[in-house]
């Protein structure tokens, strides 16, 4: 994949320069969320089916001094390429353009994206589209994403800027030479967890994965960490055995992680422990007396009442018995504040 | 709505749409956001498949005093505005080839606090208004930071659709239908689908490299600057062994704190509805009595009779408040409380490991 390999970073050839803009040239660094890529590859399969390529737009954020674009969003544009011409829906471009800002207003227009590695002269006058004053990015670059689709293939991602060249106005128009950029797949804390659900259905073979609950989870990080440590264990016996290599870098690495292990006394393990399994005992417990009072409250404030009298006698009846109910949350607040405070 | 016999069994979520809720959810933490989401309905199963934010609709700014002030962001699926942007929005992803049919909604919670009335009203409106197959998905951003993601999908039971339709609920009205806390959501199982391009798309980013052989590292800087020590892209989320509870118990308690409250507050408003009753029916007794008397009179004077059905008009008896807003509540509280019970469950067992682990021969008796 692209992510391995390295970069030369080659100042950009400027183009023609609108007076008072100073353009950079700052070597270009694109980070794509996950998120992007998705549905860069979702679009890639709803395609029409004589289609060789779809492209879209990119929206994200730019750094202030320019050097680093964010890729968050993007969305398809139909568009038809015969083997002379190539059309893209410039009206559905602006208006989902402008449906988009609506709804993410901090984003802004950083590029487009393909589903084919192969670069032609339709890319550029696309790209030219894109970078192009007015509607542009100008006068930043354009990011140019390419995403192959082809089956039995990997899917192999690049990240391209272009320069103008051309002598003459026409063929500047149809030209662009593409660099390529360095980019890296970046994801936030928040959708850690959503990319692990994601992945977990990988290897199953309807593609498709449950939620888990918390003990689940909590199971399945255990086995794994299980795995890493028997992995680990195996390697270092190996090397002991004379049979794998050894590494001083490993060794010393390992050295440190153990190393982590905390040296407290037994007492304040004890006591520690006793406090913490207490807090959480008393909070559960608490929480669900507070659900079965609320719920009982509920239930006798409009269960049919047939002992007793009817009518008032009934309404009284029940006035009471909420007054009571009333009473007895009010004291089990004190005690759920109490049990706070100790905690705290 | 013809093919209506088959009943929604199961939600299933592209993964591009649990990215996207996630990243609009994680962006706007912590007030909630909203979203639309479409699909396709495939005989029960209702096939989520991409969605797209609302637009967030600025409020005036002194409508923030107010703590009852409605979150705009929260109220936006039902707002006008947004019902006109989401026609558009699918129009225009019906032209390349999404599968452009509306079916439920997105919003953001913190902590499972999401039963209240703006989810409500608005699932209530996707499945009056729009389409009776409609989901409410609702991603909890602060448990999924533990380490579990947290998206369930949601429908409002027909029992509940047809009291809030007409608003019974009354104490007799609710004596009726038997209509519970329990009756008010439906849930549905939730799975989550990758498409196969995107399957080998993950498997790709798992193994980076290809050369089969690896060289051993030659110091320990170079370790752990290497490309392996840095986490991949979907290195497995240890974040669920963490072992800090107290801000997850202190946010539940803080959160049941606020329930007691509205459940007091409640009781309190039913209570001086039932005083407020007793009085007016007190004073209305006595009216009879003295209108009786005086109709005692009057007839043994021969004088015509005065009307003793005038009390209606004279006297007005208190409205009975809605025990909804109670309902709501006692909903709330159990989903709390559920959510406290599954973190025990798992914190306890974490716990008596590092005991284990620490204190070795301890519990091993």
């Amino acid at each position: 994949m692209a992510e391995t390999d390295s970069f030369l970073h080659l100042a950009r050839p400027l183009g023609p320069v609108a007076v008072g803009s100073a353009p950079t040239t700052a070597p270009l660094n694109v980070v794509i969320h996950p998120q992007a890529l998705f549905s860069v590859l979702d679009h890639s399969l709803r395609r029409n089916a004589d289609q060789e390529r779809v492209i879209g737009t990119l929206l994200g954020t730019r750094s202030e001094d320019g050097t680093e674009v964010e890729i968050r969003t993007t969305f398809a544009v139909g568009h038809t390429e015969t083997t002379d011409q190539v059309e893209v829906d410039m009206e559905y471009q602006k208006q989902m353009l402008a449906l988009h800002l609506k709804a993410n207003p901090k984003e802004v227009l950083v590029g487009w994206y393909a589903t084919s590695s192969e670069l032609n002269t339709f890319s550029a006058l696309i790209q030219n589209f894109y970078s192009g004053q007015g509607d542009g990015t100008f006068p930043h670059p354009a990011v140019h994403l390419t995403v192959s689709t082809e089956p039995g293939k990997d899917v192999e991602t690049r990240a391209y800027i272009s320069a103008p060249v051309g002598v003459t106005a026409e063929r500047a128009a149809d030209s662009a030479a593409f660099i390529p950029v360095p980019y890296e797949i970046r994801y936030g804390e928040t959708e850690k967890s959503g990319l692990e659900s994601i992945a977990a259905a990988r290897d199953a073979e309807n593609r498709a994965a449950n939620i888990f609950t918390d003990i689940e989870a909590l199971e399945r990080a255990v086995e794994d960490v299980l795995g890493m440590i028997d992995r680990v264990s195996r390697y270092v016996e190996s090397v002991i055995d004379e049979e794998a290599p050894a590494s001083t870098a490993l060794g010393q690495f390992l050295l440190n992680a153990l190393a982590l292990a905390p040296k407290v006394e037994p007492a304040d393990i004890e006591r520690d422990f006793n406090n913490h399994i207490q807090d959480v005992l008393v909070v559960s417990y608490l929480a669900n007396t507070i659900r079965t009072q609320m719920e009982l409250s509920n239930r006798l404030a409009t269960a049919q009442l047939t002992l007793g009298g009817e009518g008032n006698a009934e309404s009284g009846q029940r006035g009471g018995q909420r007054g009571g109910k009333g009473g007895r949350g009010g004291q089990q607040r004190t005690q759920e504040r109490s049990g706070e405070e100790t905690r705290a | 709505m013809a093919e209506k016999e088959v009943p929604l069994t199961a939600v299933k979520v592209d993964a591009l749409v649990v990215m996207k809720i996630i990243k609009h959810a994680g962006q706007t933490f912590p007030t909630t956001a909203t979203g639309s989401i479409v699909g396709m309905d495939v005989g029960g199963t209702l096939e989520v498949t991409n969605s797209f934010p609302f637009p967030v609709v600025e409020m005036p700014a002194e409508s923030h005093f107010d703590n009852a002030a409605p979150n705009p962001a929260a109220a936006a699926p039902r707002a006008k505005a947004n019902v006109v942007y989401q026609a558009e929005m699918i129009r225009m992803l019906r032209e390349v080839n999404v599968d452009a049919n509306n079916v439920g909604w997105y919003t953001s919670a913190n902590m499972g606090n999401f039963v209240n009335m703006n989810v409500i009203e608005n699932q209530f409106f996707y499945q009056k208004e729009m389409n009776e197959r409609t989901v409410a998905l609702v991603h909890d951003v602060s448990r999924s930071a533990q380490g579990s993601l947290s998206l369930r999908a949601f429908r409002l039971s027909p029992k509940f659709m047809a009291a809030f339709k007409e608003n019974k609920f009354s104490s007799e009205e609710l004596q009726k239908s038997t209509l519970r806390h329990q009756d008010i959501f439906v849930e549905l199982p939730v799975e989550i689908r990758n498409s196969h391009l995107l399957n080998s798309f993950i498997h790709q980013l798992q193994c980076p490299s290809k050369s089969a052989s690896l060289d051993l590292p030659p110091s320990l800087a170079a370790l752990e600057k290497g490309p392996y020590a840095k986490d991949s892209v979907l290195a497995p989320n240890y974040d669920n062994l963490s072992l800090s509870i107290d801000p997850f118990l202190e946010k539940n308690c803080d959160l049941l704190l606020d329930s007691i409250e509205t459940h007091h507050t409640e009781t309190n408003n039913y209570q001086y509805y039932q005083r407020s009753l007793a009085r007016e029916q007190a004073k209305i007794t006595a009216w009879q009595t003295k209108r009786k008397a005086e109709n005692a009179s009057r007839s043994a004077l021969k004088q015509p009779l005065l009307p003793e059905d005038e009390w209606q008009r004279l006297f007005k008896l208190p409205q009975e408040p809605s025990r909804l807003e109670t309902m709501l509540n006692t909903r709330q509280v159990e989903q709390y409380s559920r959510q406290i019970d599954s973190f025990v469950s798992a914190t306890t067992g974490k716990m008596f490991a590092v005991k284990g682990n620490l204190l070795p021969g301890e519990t091993a008796k």
